[in-house]
């Protein structure tokens, strides 16, 4: 039994049936922050902000000559965190030492889009979604004009 | 007796193929015998904790924790509907509307205000529960997103009011065909989009709802938008809204810590930061 090219089928169509538009866009991403800009930073969390409508993770990064510069990382709102196993001040609190990949803003500074955290102990989680699904997409939402 | 060999090995090949796609292929004999929890005045119940605009079955953490650009996991609904939904027919010159704000990716947006989506907008929003408890004269739908509620009244011959000021979330009212539940929606300002980024429409939009919970873990979305002002038509898209057991409505106070709007202000004093540029942005 080949079961490779029935693999990719079967993806195909699961590709299919979960193709839609982003139904749950998030604003602020491409209006504010640059998905051509990834950026993966080491540091100490100096706060946590666990507000709305974006909750806010602060670490202090240091540079080669040890100066120190503390980069804001956006990401979801709490209640959406706690939905996908997110627990405030357990999984991840204020001196715990992360990785933290994201997106620059487009004013530059040390200002992100967080997207994964990853934790001392190696394992990972989604602290913000990922690109493109707040400015609009790949194209604007106009039906094509009827062919005539 | 080859032949005969053969032949159940390809039968048994098909029929393991067969088991192994998604169930769409037997939605049709599983909706005829489909448990569907009903009210005790016999409509089906559509009261529960439920996620807008997504097609897979189970907890949230277990629906939303995919590595892909929507987070989805988990399986599908036999339901799901197939392939991209159609996009609204706007008149020409609200599509060049739609296209500037898209060329500016959304800085426009109203929800930076922390104010209400609009219908059918919420409805679709998945990143946030909703919640409906469903009465015979009443159904409420409570988002956790914006403090958002919306009471329908319920019944063969109910009206719109003929006092309504232009809403946000405009005036609902339903009824029953059958095991669907209609909901006409009218009444609204003009200051929510449609859908996606720029997605205008007039105080003259009208939205019908239609529900139809078609098992425990699915309820079969229709939505069809008319407003004379800026479409061509009316515009018409399907979906599924999922059970989530476990969930409950959170609180969401948006305006504690929104940063966005005077961020947004201050990106509007130089737009090349954030507009696109060519060949990205259409005309």
């Amino acid at each position: 039994m080949r079961w490779k090219p029935f693999a990719t089928c079967a993806a195909g169509v699961i590709a299919v049936l979960a193709a839609s538009a982003p139904l749950w866009a998030h604003h602020s991403f491409g209006v504010v922050y640059d998905e051509k800009k990834p950026v993966t930073l080491t540091g100490v969390i100096s706060k946590i902000e666990w507000t709305n409508p974006h909750s806010f993770l602060f670490i202090d990064v240091k540079d080669a000559d040890g100066k120190v510069t503390t980069w804001s990382f956006e990401g979801y709102p709490p209640t959406v965190l706690y939905r996908t196993g997110w627990k405030r001040d357990v999984t991840m609190k204020a001196g715990d030492n992360v990785t933290v990949f994201g997106w620059q803003a487009r004013a530059g500074g040390p200002h992100a889009h967080a997207r994964q955290v990853t934790f001392a102990n190696g394992t990972k989680k989604y602290f913000g979604p990922a690109p493109g699904t707040g400015d609009g997409g790949a194209a604007p939402q106009i039906a094509p004009p009827p062919a005539n | 007796m080859r032949k005969l060999f053969v032949m159940a090995a390809m039968v048994a090949t098909a029929a393991a193929m067969a088991a192994a796609l998604p169930a769409t292929l037997a939605a049709q004999e599983t909706h005829a015998t489909a448990n569907i929890p009903r009210a005790a005045d016999g409509h089906p119940d559509l009261t529960g904790v439920w996620q807008g605009g997504s097609n897979r079955i189970g907890t949230w953490e277990d629906t939303n924790s995919g590595d892909g650009p929507l987070g989805e996991s988990g399986p599908i609904t036999p339901y799901a509907v197939k392939g991209p939904q159609p996009k609204p027919p706007y008149q020409a010159w609200a599509a060049a509307k739609v296209v500037e704000e898209y060329n500016k990716r959304g800085i426009d947006e109203p929800m930076v205000k922390c104010l209400p989506p609009g219908v059918p907008r919420m409805t679709l929003m998945g990143l946030f529960p909703m919640q409906i408890v469903q009465t015979p004269k009443t159904i409420v739908m409570l988002f956790e997103a914006f403090h958002v509620f919306r009471i329908i009244p319920i019944g063969p011959d109910v009206k719109h009011p003929d006092d309504l000021d232009p809403s946000y979330m405009g005036d609902s009212i339903g009824h029953w065909e059958g095991d669907t539940l209609v909901v006409d929606v009218t009444g609204f300002n003009d200051k929510t989009w449609l859908s996606g980024v720029g997605t205008i429409h007039s105080e003259k939009l009208h939205v019908v709802e239609k529900f139809t919970r078609v098992d425990e873990n699915t309820i079969v979305y229709e939505d069809t938008v008319e407003d004379p002002e800026v479409l061509t038509g009316p515009w018409t898209r399907h979906g599924t809204i999922m059970l989530r057991p476990g969930t409950r409505i959170r609180e969401y106070e948006c305006a504690e810590n929104n940063v966005d709007e005077q961020r947004y202000q201050d990106l509007k004093k130089d737009p090349s930061l954030y507009e696109r540029k060519p060949p990205d942005a259409p005309k």
